[in-house]
């Protein structure tokens, strides 16, 4: 349940969750890149964080959904799944 | 120099997404067919209930016209405007190249009547089926009326002047003038116009509150404006978009003018109040004439609002006489909405669309469905009509109250 949350998955829920098709991998390799520019706006990442606290059944924090870089949300929701009770 | 008063607008292009055609071309063969596509509504969700006609539009898929980071923030009725300015934009050979140097001069208007039904009804199924937390945040954009006008001006990068026009179903019309103003006003080019989608279930609910709303479940008789038989107005999904410019501007690109917007007026006269809604749309047609410097003789054709209860027709018929005078009850009055239902806002911006193709084409496209009308107007029935259309008249009321007419005006030859 509290697997850390990978580029593959942040990949599909940024597809499922807004239709922004974006290559895990490129992520990755491109870790100053901004959501912004793989076309994910405030209001997607916003759907993405309510989706994950749906999924693991707890908060992330009130900051989650302003992250800028892929990079920081995974590290934000990732040091929150690990460190939470 | 042009003087602001000399800032003309023309409509130089024209996007039509219709229950009885998905582009232009083929809503105009249908509408001057005299094809009816009324038919019984197939919409999920929407079988049982007590609605049993409306004009839908089948086989439009928006997967295959709007990018998918579009389609999953906004509801059918945004995903129709969406196509429609694509049409229209194409129609008028407006490309990114065109404005890339100024974006802030084109801007948006669309009017709506109800908004994102569809999209709501799930989002709020969600909420109480399985709590806040399951609504998604696109909720608080895809519903709203604003949302057509918001993702047009988005997705096309149009940073000028952008506005919705919630006026009841003549809020189509107001919307055409208000594009007027913005372009009076030093705007370039506006993306105008108005679709809606009314046929999902929440939606269809609301709807069966109006009185005026037909129950009829017999396609042929659901919608008769104008005859004994009258026993309401049908609903539609669809729309038009148009791209209105100033007319400099438009010859300066070398762009097509299609017709000139030469005059608009609206009034108010309280919700379903039809016999004072007869002096109100007289007011109208003579505030668009007089806005147009147009004398009652020169219209050539009437797109009525048609709205098929009595009450509606008779003071429709009446107020055309009191702005007209004698040649109102000469003039050709036509309602193509008849093969197709009303929606809402989009239908007169469908009527504005059929209007200016009527002129281009000569050719006055009949009332489908609409035989031995009871009331003192020429209507054309059965078949279109051959006529050299310089200037057409379009009239629009809503449920809750609103008149609008506006004149519209072949392109004088200079122009053309």
């Amino acid at each position: 349940m509290n697997d850390p949350l990978t580029y593959q998955e942040l990949a599909a829920l940024m597809k499922k969750g807004a239709g922004v098709s974006v290559d895990p991998q490129e992520m990755e390799s491109r870790p100053a890149s901004g959501f912004d520019e793989y076309g994910l706006d405030s209001l997607g990442l916003l759907g993405i964080v309510g989706v994950l606290e749906n999924r693991h059944g707890r908060p992330l924090p009130a900051d989650a959904d302003r992250c800028k870089t892929p990079r920081e949300f995974l590290d934000l929701v990732n040091h929150t799944l690990m460190t939470g009770a | 120099m042009s003087t602001r008063k000399a800032r003309r607008t023309v409509v130089t292009g024209i996007g039509v997404v219709a229950p009885n055609g998905t582009t232009t071309e083929s809503f105009w063969k249908r509408t001057h067919e005299g094809t009816s596509v009324l038919d019984r509504v197939t919409r999920e969700g929407c079988e049982h209930l007590p609605l049993r006609v409306a004009g839908e539009i089948r086989g439009f898929d928006p997967v295959d016209l709007i990018e998918e980071r579009y389609l999953v923030q906004t509801d059918r009725f945004t995903h129709f405007a969406m196509a429609a300015a694509d049409l229209a934009l194409d129609d008028a050979r407006i490309g990114r190249a065109d404005y890339e140097g100024d974006p802030f001069a084109v801007g948006v208007v669309t009017a709506a009547g109800s908004g994102g039904g569809e999209f709501g009804q799930r989002e709020l199924q969600r909420l109480w089926g399985q709590g806040s937390n399951y609504v998604g945040p696109y909720q608080s954009i895809a519903w709203f009326y604003a949302a057509s006008t918001g993702q047009i001006s988005i997705r096309g990068g149009f940073k000028g002047p952008c506005a919705v026009v919630a006026s009841d179903e003549a809020g189509g019309l107001d919307a055409l003038a208000h594009a007027a103003r913005s372009i009076r006003g030093g705007t370039d080019a506006v993306v105008v116009g108005a679709a809606e989608a009314p046929l999902a279930p929440y939606s269809v609910v609301c709807q069966l509150g109006y009185e005026d709303l037909s129950v009829c479940d017999d396609p042929a008789r659901a919608y008769r404006p104008f005859t004994a038989d009258a026993c309401g107005f049908v609903p539609a999904e669809g729309g038009a978009m148009l791209v209105v410019e100033e007319e400099a501007a438009a010859n300066r690109r070398g762009a097509r003018v299609r017709a000139e917007l030469a005059g608009h007026s609206a009034t108010f006269t309280g919700a379903s109040r039809w016999e004072e809604s007869r002096e109100g749309l007289a007011r109208a047609i003579s505030g668009a004439l007089r806005e147009a410097g147009c004398a009652p003789e020169e219209i050539d054709v009437v797109f009525a609002d048609a709205l098929g209860v009595p009450s509606a027709d008779r003071a429709e018929a009446l107020a055309i006489a009191d702005a007209l005078g004698g040649h109102g009850k000469r003039v050709p009055v036509t309602a193509p909405k008849t093969g197709i239902g009303r929606a809402y806002c989009g239908a007169p911006v469908l009527d504005a669309a059929a209007a200016v193709l009527a002129m281009e084409n000569g050719l006055i496209p009949p009332t489908p469905n609409v035989v031995d009308v009871c009331h003192e107007i020429d209507v054309v029935t059965g078949r279109a009509r051959p006529a050299e259309l310089r200037t057409a008249l379009v009239l629009s009321r809503g449920l809750m109250g609103s008149n609008a007419a506006i004149v519209l005006r072949r392109p004088t030859a200079t122009h053309a």
